[in-house]
């Protein structure tokens, strides 16, 4: 399972600093703004914004007379809000498929390019793009953590044989809670501010308690009112203890290991190498040393493309 | 690395597939204490994880769908459009997990020791074992079985990415059933993926060099089946080269043929043969080395270049079955032990399991032209056959190959419903060298398609 830390969340694009009021400097305060997030994931919806370069692009691409359905496809598969939205949408009433639809591809080929790009545009409009200051950066070191992931459990599932498209759709989804959370966190620290007049982010050290303790459940509530797959929910749910999962082991499995290689692109912490070896999931998907080696030199090219991607 | 002290073994046995496993049983009944070392978490090998228990899994349910698809209008009952894999597989996982629960029970229960890990050979008669955790130990052993098994085969020139184009190992775990799929390959794993895929509503075309799919069956089962895969919306180009494989980034998989035409597939399957997994086994160290098709050569023991080592199963070439690796496992530890092997036989059936069914035991007809300079052929339509009629299974063909007199039964071939089951009866007819008078003479169970025995038997005695 995870052992390594995220990096700074509310990091450089944060424009206030804290007060001494701020909530990671009062334990009472912590434990307000810790219950003001519960309740409010406890009654409102939860939102999985856009980033708003993505929303631009939809955009700039839908609006195109001919749309180009490569370039369209690539946005889909790189940005787990729009993916999952994607998906909802085709599973919809609307769009009646003759069979669930599970993957972004089996998207495109079962309904078209014209019919995607009309649920792509949908989706975009009904997700609502991400508009809290001081958060920006936190979205976006999210987002490439979620692509990194989708991208390392290609790699990892391919080393296996096994479903790549499942895999990268697992990697890319399993926290796909936390951007949600930050608006979440964001709002209740607004509301905080609001009745104590105070001002400043949310630290780092909060915001990452916060994030790793409701992630999962505000993951697994989208995923449940987007319908999507069954792997993919097992990932979300079972990603960070894949000995649990009653069902979809492996996909679990290979999402947590796709979590520590991206935690490491991420932020890279010396001596990954060595510590991976000896993480549980290593045993669970049977990689030998030799296996291990070749997912490690694959980081190189990972990390090529999550840039290349990179909004 | 710090030298490990060997542990000694009577016999040690690489790989828990149908060979290694059998070849251990057959030791350990010996009295020889055993050392298993298998790769994987489960035992089983390809046979039961990647091969022919999950396809043959995935094809029951795929001829039941076909079934529920003809009954469902005499029926009244409406069937929900689309098939979803994920119930497929969800009894898939179900049967594998059992079987390998089965076998591991077996393996523990005649007291071999079973041990996780990679094996390589580091001397003529010493293996070193690697665990996953990268822990290392050694074993001596008197008399060393390789059964590693083999992988579907990777030809460099098609970019198989199991996402897009996907061999039989990654096939097993698709998400949703394509529209449509390519199946590169004419032999029986391509031929059997390909008839499961248009059973369950797949656009399926398979593309191979030869004229038609399983050359090395007889001609008019082949036909029969084909047939039947085309009903089902199936589609054989034979004849052609692959220029290209390519995935058009979005959707399609794009195939260029030989003759320019380009087909267009959600998903591709290659199914272009298998590899022997001997890459790892450092084979320099026991003083062996792959042959030139990457297998490992053996005597009519299974016995190497090296006597103390032995292989079996797909590590040595075809049939690639899973009832000969048994086979040759069970006499491989029989020859090394010196406890006699017992009389071998030629009978040995091949089953395939497409939709519909083929099996065949003995000589086909034109080898026994080639072999005799002549031969009779009696033949049994199942829709002939009561039970077939009965059954909804008259799309069968049940030949008999006897000599040029019309006595000496010679083989048994059939194709249809049933026809991997019903090959036995055959095969003891041939390995109790019975006339072909015996179906005549004798009673079948009425109705039963085992009576397509005696109609074809009929059908011989008239050429006589």
């Amino acid at each position: 399972m995870p052992t390594q830390q995220p990096p700074p969340l509310a990091g450089p694009g944060s424009q206030e600093p804290p007060t001494s009021s701020a909530p990671g400097a009062d334990p009472g305060e912590r434990d307000a703004l810790r219950r003001r997030v519960a309740e409010r994931l406890g009654t409102g919806t939860i939102v999985l914004p856009l980033l708003p370069q993505v929303a631009n692009q939809v955009l700039a691409l839908t609006s195109q007379p001919s749309v180009d359905a490569l370039q369209l496809s690539n946005l889909i598969h790189r940005d787990p809000a729009l993916a999952g939205q994607v998906l909802r949408i085709a599973n919809s009433p609307a769009y009646m498929p003759s069979m669930p639809i599970v993957s972004l591809q089996q998207a495109v080929a079962r309904l078209g390019m014209e019919t995607v790009t009309e649920i792509v545009l949908a989706a975009s409009l009904q997700s609502g793009t991400f508009k809290v200051p001081g958060y920006e950066g936190a979205l976006k070191r999210l987002w490439r953590h979620g692509l990194a992931s989708g991208l390392f459990a290609k790699e990892i599932a391919r080393l296996l044989r096994s479903n790549v498209e499942s895999a990268f759709l697992c990697g890319l989804l399993h926290a796909v809670g936390k951007p949600a959370l930050l608006q979440v966190v964001a709002d209740a620290q607004r509301d905080r501010h609001r009745e104590r007049g105070t001002r400043g982010p949310v630290p780092d050290e909060v915001l990452r308690e916060l994030l790793g303790e409701f992630h999962t459940g505000a993951g697994l509530r989208i995923a449940t009112s987007w319908a999507l797959p069954q792997p993919v929910v097992n990932a979300i749910a079972f990603y960070a203890s894949f000995e649990a999962a009653p069902a979809n082991r492996r996909e679990a499995a290979v999402a947590c290991l796709a979590d520590l290689f991206a935690a490491d692109f991420d932020e890279p912490q010396p001596p990954f190498e060595e510590d991976i070896r000896g993480q549980p999931v290593i045993g669970e998907l049977n990689l030998y040393p030799q296996d291990v080696a070749q997912l490690l030199a694959k980081r190189a090219a990972v990390a090529r493309t999550v840039e290349s991607m990179t909004l | 690395m710090t030298a490990v002290e060997a542990r000694r073994c009577d016999v040690l046995v690489i790989g828990s597939g149908p060979a290694g496993q059998k070849a251990a049983i057959q030791a350990v009944k010996a009295g020889r204490t055993v050392v298993l070392i298998e790769h994987d978490r489960a035992v089983g090998g390809a046979c039961v994880h990647r091969g022919t228990i999950p396809s043959k899994t995935l094809r029951e349910s795929a001829a039941q769908a076909t079934r529920l698809a003809r009954d469902a209008a005499t029926w009244g009952v409406p069937l929900r459009a689309g098939v979803e894999v994920a119930s497929l597989m969800a009894r898939l996982d179900h049967v594998v997990s059992a079987h390998a629960h089965y076998m591991g029970r077996q393996i523990d229960r005649n007291g071999i020791e079973r041990h996780h890990g990679r094996a390589r050979f580091v001397s003529p008669d010493t293996v070193e074992m690697i665990t996953v955790a990268g822990a290392r130990s050694s074993f001596t052993a008197d008399i060393i079985v390789v059964a590693t098994g083999s992988r579907p085969r990777n030809p460099p020139e098609i970019p198989i990415d199991h996402e897009n184009v996907l061999d039989s190992d990654s096939i097993l775990s698709m998400l949703y059933l394509p529209a449509s799929l390519t199946v590169l390959g004419g032999g029986v794993i391509a031929s059997e993926y390909a008839s499961i895929f248009a059973a369950l509503g797949v656009k399926v075309t398979m593309i191979d060099r030869a004229d038609r799919p399983l050359k090395f069956m007889d001609g008019e089962l082949v036909a029969k089946f084909v047939e039947a895969f085309q009903r089902a919306g199936g589609t054989y180009i034979g004849e052609q080269a692959i220029g290209g494989v390519t995935f058009d980034g979005v959707s399609k998989v794009l195939t260029t043929l030989s003759d320019g035409r380009v087909v267009a597939s959600d998903k591709m399957l290659v199914a272009l043969g298998r590899a022997a997994n001997v890459d790892e086994l450092n084979l320099g160290a026991a003083g062996l080395a792959a042959n030139a098709r990457g297998l490992l050569a053996v005597d009519e023991h299974c016995r190497t270049a090296n006597p103390r080592v032995y292989a079996v199963g797909d590590v040595v070439g075809p049939p690639s079955l899973a009832a000969t690796a048994m086979e040759q496992g069970r006499r491989a530890a029989r020859h090394a032990l010196g406890l006699g092997e017992g009389a071998g036989t030629e009978t040995i059936p091949i089953g395939i399991y497409t939709i519909p069914e083929m099996a065949s035991v003995g000589l086909s007809e034109d080898e026994a032209k080639k072999r005799l300079g002549a031969a009779l052929v009696g033949r049994a339509r199942f829709d002939e056959v009561a039970r077939g009629q009965i059954s909804g299974i008259t799309d069968g063909l049940l030949k008999l190959v006897a000599d040029g007199t019309g006595k000496k039964l010679l083989g048994v071939h059939i194709v249809g419903e049933g026809a991997t089951e019903l090959v036995h009866v055959g095969q003891m007819a041939l390995l109790g060298q019975m006339d072909v008078d015996t179906f005549v003479e004798n009673i079948f169970n009425f109705p039963t398609l085992a009576e397509a025995y005696r109609v074809a038997a009929l059908d011989l005695v008239q050429k006589r």
